[in-house]
């Protein structure tokens, strides 16, 4: 009986098993490149929403401060979402027969929520609390980034697993002094490294076993 | 044959994959916010039954949590024309001890909250203002200087003219922090005259007031109360010299 295979397929053979190895090689750069891609994450992808609100009007140009509307940041879990009223504070007044604002007329007359497109959303097997961040040094710029230049809001960072721990194992060169917490330009690397070691002592920041225990953030 | 096993596990990967559901992310319970399609308005959150009090929410102290005494009508002055001006029904004196922290608080709040309309010193001439809203009146003038901070309280609470009230954006221990604050801000733009209602309680120790630091030039003070370098001179009791200029400082950028 004739040879099945010519001579030459020992070399595909042997081919194949590199080209295997370089396939999954390939195969698993790709799969961490999609991971991290904003097609997943929904990195920098910028919201519609029903109402055209410009942080950077109000934040950059107003100078209003982000506890004006966020008001429960300092003090619970949720930064907080300001309701209609908040709106109205001032838009009862000026800007008050804009069409723009129409939608936010309308929730207050109705008695209805405006329903916001939510831009940061974590999985719910997380615990999240903005208060313990606020209070311990961590600027919303950190997050949220630069939200007094953002027109429309988007997501700055991935959100995933990765950068929160990223930020667990080393927060020392993430925090910045009391003053700064809603200065959404300040770059807390531009602080000393015995700067940023006093403001960890401050602050009483706890140990990187602690931080980055999986209770710490799955309860 | 190795092509339709290929064929199998291709479609049986692809099988696993369809089998993926996000419960774990979006798990079915309520969350802040979140809204609800079994009550009618949406909301999951819930306004709470009338006439309910929550555990440890009974506000039966009126003088802390409204800032009103029935019955009271607390320090009357003559204004120019000689009319007398009254603020009845609220309290003259402080519900709680005015501390060196209070205030600190109150200066803090008072830069969220009011600055946008009130502006740094009280004048009247916040960024929103100067966006078009309605001038409020000055804490400066005599009229405000000397009424009670009773008066300041309800206002922060209920609003007052075309201000809304701030009760459900300012707690209630801020909002007296931040008419502690006012006091100060009234105290620090009138080196001058005595105000007739310095904060005062019975149990206060009697610490310095602080005078308001002035807003640096850039209308980012709000956003970033940078840590105030004047402190040297400003935690004394005699602020007769810290505030020699009254007004606009904080205006007119």
């Amino acid at each position: 009986m004739a040879q099945l295979f010519h001579k030459s397929a020992n070399n595909i053979a042997k081919a194949s098993i590199v080209g295997a190895i370089v396939l999954a090689g390939v195969a698993g750069f790709a799969y961490t490149v999609i991971a991290r891609s904003s097609y997943l994450t929904g990195r920098y992808i910028e919201r519609q929403q029903p109402v055209q609100f410009s942080h950077r009007h109000h934040v950059g140009d107003d100078g209003i401060d982000c506890r004006y509307c966020h008001t429960t940041v300092e003090t619970t879990a949720s930064a907080g979402m300001p309701p209609t009223q908040t709106c109205m504070n001032c838009h009862s007044q000026i800007w008050n027969d804009s069409p723009y604002l129409e939608p936010v007329r309308a929730s207050y007359r109705e008695n209805k929520p405006i329903k916001w497109e939510r831009v940061h959303d974590l999985p719910e097997f997380v615990y999240f609390n903005h208060s313990i961040h606020v209070n311990k040094g961590i600027g919303c710029s950190s997050c949220h980034g630069d939200v007094a230049n953002m027109a429309s809001v988007y997501q700055e960072n991935t959100l995933q697993m990765e950068w929160c721990i990223a930020c667990h194992k080393d927060p020392q060169s993430n925090l910045r002094p009391k003053s700064e917490i809603f200065n959404t330009a300040f770059d807390p690397s531009t602080l000393s490294e015995d700067e940023q070691k006093k403001l960890k002592e401050d602050y009483k920041i706890r140990s990187r076993e602690m931080l980055t225990s999986c209770s710490m953030c799955h309860r | 044959m190795l092509k339709s096993k290929l064929l199998w596990i291709l479609t049986f990967s692809l099988l696993i994959t369809a089998g993926c559901r996000y419960d774990m992310q979006d798990q079915p319970r309520y969350k802040v916010y979140k809204s609800s399609d079994w009550f009618q308005d949406g909301r999951a959150s819930r306004e709470l039954p009338e006439g309910t009090v929550p555990r440890g929410f009974l506000r039966d102290n009126k003088a802390l949590y409204t800032g009103k005494i029935e019955g009271v009508t607390a320090t009357a002055q003559t204004n120019e024309q000689g009319q007398q001006i009254t603020f009845p029904d609220v309290v003259s004196e402080f519900p709680m001890p005015v501390t060196q922290e209070v205030l600190d608080k109150g200066e803090q709040k008072f830069k969220v909250y009011c600055s946008l309309c009130h502006g740094a010193f009280g004048n009247g001439d916040g960024m929103i203002v100067r966006r078009g809203f309605p001038k409020p009146p000055s804490y400066n003038d005599d009229r405000l200087r000397n009424a009670p901070v009773g008066h300041f309280f309800d206002v922060a609470t209920n609003g007052w003219g075309k201000m809304q009230g701030y009760a459900s954006q300012v707690s209630v221990a801020d909002r007296w922090a931040i008419v502690a604050y006012i006091r100060a801000l009234q105290i620090s733009q009138n080196p001058n005259k005595t105000a007739t209602t310095a904060p005062t309680t019975g149990k206060t120790e009697e610490k310095p007031v602080a005078t308001p630091t002035p807003a640096p030039a850039n209308t980012n003070t709000n956003v970033a109360p940078k840590p105030s370098n004047t402190n040297s001179n400003v935690k004394t009791t005699n602020v007769t010299n810290t505030a020699a200029k009254p007004t606009k400082t904080g205006g007119n950028k």
